[in-house]
């Protein structure tokens, strides 16, 4: 087992084991900081996978916004960040066999597959991701435009938030 | 850029510019003269509407093919500027009585057109996909303006959920489209699937799209929120939201259909034609059994988008499309200029709190105001296709493409569903005439002016209807 392999292993388990947290836990701001937990979690898997950028983007995005803006929400709106409620629906057997069939057909569709026992060609060197994506985005030959109506589109979107969550009197 | 990409969003880009620089002028327009950003608001509107009628007769795409500009797009953006400014004239006295006036709803509804247009021009499932999220979040939050009532916020968030349900449809289907043709452009969907790569993932991802855009048109079964958005929402809101949701829905459903399934025609004609049908019969019927007048508008909108569906049925064939798409757009335009003016009376007989909302309201109305009776009675003739309205001449040019393209049991249900439409209809012209009552109106000099203009195009439109149809026949989808 090389060592790449064992911290996979690793940051795996535990990505696994604060995602069961974040459900299970019942403090709610507990819940979210697992949630950190996981998203970073998956962030170096990324980083294992040589998927530098990604990484980067999904502490900022995931751990340093969203993440974030989950506690900023309970905190706003619960007074007690404690779920009293049962945990698990009166059915949740239904939904644990559906889970398990999930995964079961999708390692089966996954093994079966050609290419899983292959290994991904190596990018050639010197090859520019982060400086091609930037350029997609911003090049009027590529996605300049989506990109541009998606901030108009934030924008209307939190001008909405403001007035829906604004508590006028 | 180019000048031609510039050249092919000049209007939207306009509208977008003004609508965020209208953002920041309001911050200094005194809280008790909101008026002054409606005006603005709707300034922004014509002048975008004098830019896109100059561009009639121009023709390009831009963006490398995202967004094309063309008559169908035209045509479209010209009536969905129309439709802004109707629904501007409508908010603009109902808002201040209702204690509504913000400058935030002018501002949404500028985004909200935005979407439209885009919609109008998309090329490309993604951009479709950005249009269709930008029309719909200034909606979701302008059906919920109404803070003050729960009926509001029920309204708002229930289309929401729903939206952001029928959204996930319409991305799932985009990727599954992706996944079996490698790209989102329409134009290279086609090229794809001629080459034989048609599949069946192509066709599930085709019917997902369909079925966001179902939701979005309300067309049954994706209609179930319809009438508690509509009755929830303020009225002025509910006029914008079914007129100009439906347009854009329609014409990027159009789009798209036409532009990158042309080969799934086989599969699709079916299924849209059994969507008109259901949609057009279960509209109608439900219709009958309402007492709320927005309820009831609520399910007489849904009965009109079955009607407008029709127009899609025969979308494979070469031959009838053109004749199609120009009664389609036809009717649009018929249904515009009449939903407004109907919602227009609704919210002159209006009061705070949902008063006056029941059709038993209405009583006593043509002794007391007959030109405002009046005016409601021709949108009511013309939501039934009764002559001498708009109504009437859309859906004979409907009828006629339909049967033209060899689906004469779809024009039968036509007719014989709006028989069933004259009954609730036509009972609150009787009731606005043979019974007895005091009803109060109020008087608002837009809200008044709007009615009668909306009532005049209406009737006066169709007896001369030849040149805008012929309008609607110039309005041609191109492939770029």
């Amino acid at each position: 087992m090389t060592a790449e392999q064992i911290v996979f292993l690793i940051v795996a388990l535990v990505t696994l084991g604060s995602a069961f947290m974040v459900v299970t836990t019942r403090n709610l701001i507990h819940a979210a900081l697992w949630l950190v937990a996981t998203l970073f979690g998956v962030a170096v898997v990324y980083a294992l996978l040589n998927a530098g950028f990604l990484a980067v983007v999904q502490v900022v995005v995931y751990i340093g916004a969203i993440a974030i803006l989950f506690i900023f929400a309970v905190m706003l709106t619960r007074k007690d960040a404690r779920d009293s409620g049962p945990q698990t629906h009166k059915n949740w057997w239904v939904g644990a066999l559906l889970a398990v069939a999930s995964y079961l057909g999708l390692s089966a569709l996954v093994l079966g597959w050609s290419g899983s026992s292959k290994a991904a060609a190596g990018l050639p060197s010197g090859f520019d991701a982060v400086g091609q994506l930037g350029e997609a985005l911003t090049s009027p030959n590529a996605y300049v435009l989506p990109f541009e109506v998606a901030s108009v589109l934030l924008l209307a979107a939190l001008v909405g938030a403001v007035y829906v969550a604004f508590n006028r009197k | 850029m180019t000048q031609l990409d510039f050249q092919t969003l000049l209007p939207l880009t306009i509208l977008t510019v003004w609508a965020c620089v209208l953002l920041i002028v309001d911050l200094f327009i005194p809280k008790n003269r909101k008026g002054i950003t409606a005006v603005l608001a709707a300034l922004g509107l014509a002048v975008t509407l004098s830019f896109t009628i100059l561009q009639i007769g121009r023709e390009n795409s831009g963006y490398s093919g995202m967004v094309v500009l063309d008559g169908f797009s035209t045509f479209v953006n010209a009536l969905i500027l129309v439709s802004g400014l109707l629904g501007i004239a409508l908010a603009y006295g109902y808002v201040k009585r209702m204690g509504l006036e913000r400058g935030e709803y002018y501002t949404l509804l500028l985004f909200s057109v935005v979407g439209m247009m885009l919609m109008a021009q998309a090329a490309d499932l993604i951009v479709v996909f950005i249009a269709l999220e930008l029309l719909s979040i200034p909606l979701y939050v302008l059906a919920a303006f109404s803070r003050t009532s729960a009926e509001s916020e029920e309204a708002g968030i229930k289309y929401f959920l729903l939206g952001a349900f029928a959204t996930g449809f319409v991305v799932y289907g985009t990727a599954l489209v992706f996944g079996a043709t490698g790209t989102t452009s329409l134009v290279g969907i086609v090229g794809s699937a001629s080459n034989g790569t048609s599949s069946l993932l192509l066709t599930i991802g085709a019917a997902l799209i369909l079925v966001g855009f179902g939701f979005k048109v309300a067309a049954v079964p994706f209609h179930m929120w319809t009438p508690d958005v509509y009755q929830g929402a303020p009225t002025s809101v509910t006029a914008f939201m079914a007129a100009g949701a439906k347009i854009a829905g329609f014409a990027a459903l159009l789009r798209v259909f036409a532009t990158a399934f042309p080969t799934l025609a086989t599969d699709l004609t079916d299924i849209l034609w059994a969507l008109s049908a259901v949609t057009m019969i279960l509209g109608n019927v439900v219709a009958i059994s309402q007492t709320n007048i927005k309820r009831m508008l609520a399910y007489s909108s849904i009965a009109h988008a079955g009607y407008i569906l029709m127009a899609f049925v025969p979308y494979g064939n070469k031959d009838i499309m053109p004749i199609s798409i120009a009664a389609g757009l036809f009717y649009l335009v018929s249904y515009v200029f009449t939903n407004f003016g109907a919602w227009g009376v609704v919210i002159a007989l209006e009061k705070s709190e949902g008063k006056g909302l029941e059709i038993g309201d209405y009583a006593g109305l043509g002794r007391k105001y007959p030109a405002l009776a009046a005016a409601m009675t021709v949108f009511m003739l013309s939501l039934i296709g009764l002559p001498p309205t708009l109504g009437l001449v859309g859906k004979f040019y409907l009828f006629r493409a339909v049967i033209a393209g060899g689906y004469t049991g779809l024009a039968i249900i036509g007719v014989v569903t709006s028989l069933v439409s004259a009954y609730y209809y036509l009972r609150v012209v009787v009731t606005m005439y043979m019974k007895d009552g005091e009803p109060t109106t109020e008087r608002e000099p837009m809200l008044d002016f709007t009615t009668a203009f909306t009532a005049i195009v209406t009737v006066v439109v169709s007896l001369v209807p030849q040149w805008l149809f012929l309008l609607a026949s110039n309005a041609v989808l191109k492939l770029f």
